[in-house]
């Protein structure tokens, strides 16, 4: 007897079978695929925060000091200890994760020739989806400065807010002083041109996505502002033993 | 099927009934991804693989499918063969799929795999369908390789990557690298390819 390829019970075997192959294919391979696709995902992590540090050359694994920020406090995370290594990252790679942290921020930790910089991720929302990058800062004579940020987006309009993604435009966050007088977070991307020593040109036409650049900077590297601030004082402090017995120093110090 | 009908479907689908020149298919991708060579290169070896696969599985799938659902079978066997693509990239070439980013997934919707499915393989032989997908795959990367050999050249300088124009002090038209200029390029192709084959000039 001949089989009517038109009938229900043909096609709906014939669907259940097509699904169960492909599916098995399919989970099969993602499976067998899936540690070399985390071995890219976590390299370009590494390259990415390399590129921050401005240090693209050099080996994440051997120069950087891993870390948490619990309760404004720098811990490090052992090297040794893969498991705890893979966290940090895993938590990175989840942006939505990322944003909602409140405690045991990830940070790194890079000391270069008597010089500590610092480099933080950034997450936020762009104007069609999320924007992310890392910022590395360094702790300057009187205030916290960038030296270097890397952006990256997942659907900004090309040509527009898309250039945050460019080399071009994250050169311009270099030196940029993260805390004006009143001890406010001020670096902004300013629309009609930067102003001082904390804004950045904002991207004509790329008003909204800048907004998000603006708000992610805020809200990420908020979160770490009592760890910052705790260096800054630092740095504050030595101002200050140094104005008692200084008037042209006592004088810079109102100026600012 | 005699060699000369082989040949014949070979070399058609290259220049006198290019699918993206002639047919007009696949114009999508091809502004997209033609910015440098590499990712057009990779993206059309994607295609090639995605189409001749998907020509021979239809094409030994042909007598048993029914004609009801053909076309949903169609389009899981083209999925399924654009996510190995997919996969296989971001394990083997990340910073590559990184720049195709959607452009992979997109393969399902190009309409060069689901014409010759749809068109050829329900109708021919396994092996007359997969050189059939094979020889479609390179008409298409053919003139996306040609399309970003002229945006990446006056566009950035470079082929594949390499410095060629810098030495002789050209200063980069960034207007190479926005989607309008492939448009642009693609429309100089067809003008020259018809200007060759008169029989393609429309009354």
């Amino acid at each position: 007897m001949a089989i009517n390829k038109n009938s229900n019970a043909y096609i709906i075997i014939y669907t259940v079978v097509m699904v169960v192959i492909v599916g098995a294919l399919l989970a099969f391979l993602a499976t067998s695929l899936k540690p070399m696709q985390d071995a890219n995902v976590l390299n370009e992590q590494k390259v990415s925060i390399m590129k921050a540090f401005g240090e693209a050359d050099a080996s994440f694994d051997e120069v950087v000091t891993m870390g948490r920020l619990v309760g404004g406090e720098f811990v490090a995370v052992d090297s040794e200890d893969k498991a705890d290594v893979q966290a940090v990252f895993d938590i990175l790679g989840n942006r939505k994760e990322l944003a909602e942290a409140q405690d045991a921020l990830p940070i790194f930790q890079l000391e270069k020739e008597g010089v500590v910089k610092y480099v933080l991720p950034i997450v936020g929302k762009g104007l069609w989806g999320d924007i992310w990058g890392y910022v590395a800062l360094q702790q300057g004579e009187d205030n916290v400065v960038i030296t270097g940020i890397v952006m990256d987006h997942a659907g900004e309009t090309p040509g527009l807010g898309a250039e945050i993604a460019t080399e071009n435009w994250q050169k311009k966050f270099e030196g940029k002083q993260l805390y004006n007088a009143a001890g406010e977070f001020a670096v902004r991307m300013q629309k009609g041109g930067a102003q001082n020593e904390h804004q950045v040109d904002a991207i004509t036409g790329g008003t909204k996505t800048c907004d998000g650049v603006n708000a992610m900077l805020a809200n990420s590297i908020g979160k770490y502002e009592s760890f910052l601030r705790g260096a800054a004082v630092e740095a504050e402090a030595d101002t200050e033993e140094c104005a008692c017995c200084c008037e042209e120093c006592d004088v810079e110090s109102i100026n600012e | 099927m005699s060699i000369m009908k082989l040949s014949k479907n070979f070399t058609n689908p290259l220049a006198a009934n290019n699918p993206v020149i002639v047919q007009i298919l696949g114009i999508c991708s091809a502004l997209a991804v033609t910015v440098k060579l590499e990712p057009a290169f990779v993206m059309g070896i994607s295609v090639t693989f995605v189409c001749a696969f998907a020509n021979l599985i239809m094409s030994l799938l042909r007598t048993g499918v029914p004609s009801r659902i053909r076309i949903i079978v169609q389009l899981v066997v083209i999925a399924t063969l654009v996510i190995v693509v997919d996969q296989f990239l971001r394990a083997f070439m990340y910073d590559v799929s990184k720049q195709l980013s959607v452009y992979v997934g997109l393969i399902i919707t190009n309409c060069i795999v689901m014409g010759r499915v749809e068109a050829f393989a329900l109708g021919n032989k396994p092996w007359d369908a997969f050189v059939d997908g094979i020889a479609n795959g390179f008409g298409y990367a053919f003139i996306l390789v040609l399309v970003a050999f002229f945006r990446e050249l006056f566009g950035s300088g470079t082929l594949f990557g390499f410095d060629v124009l810098a030495c002789f002090g050209y200063v980069n038209n960034s207007l190479m690298l926005f989607p309008p200029m492939a448009l642009i390029i693609v429309g100089v192709i067809i003008w020259v390819h018809r200007s060759i084959n008169k029989d393609l000039q429309e009354k």
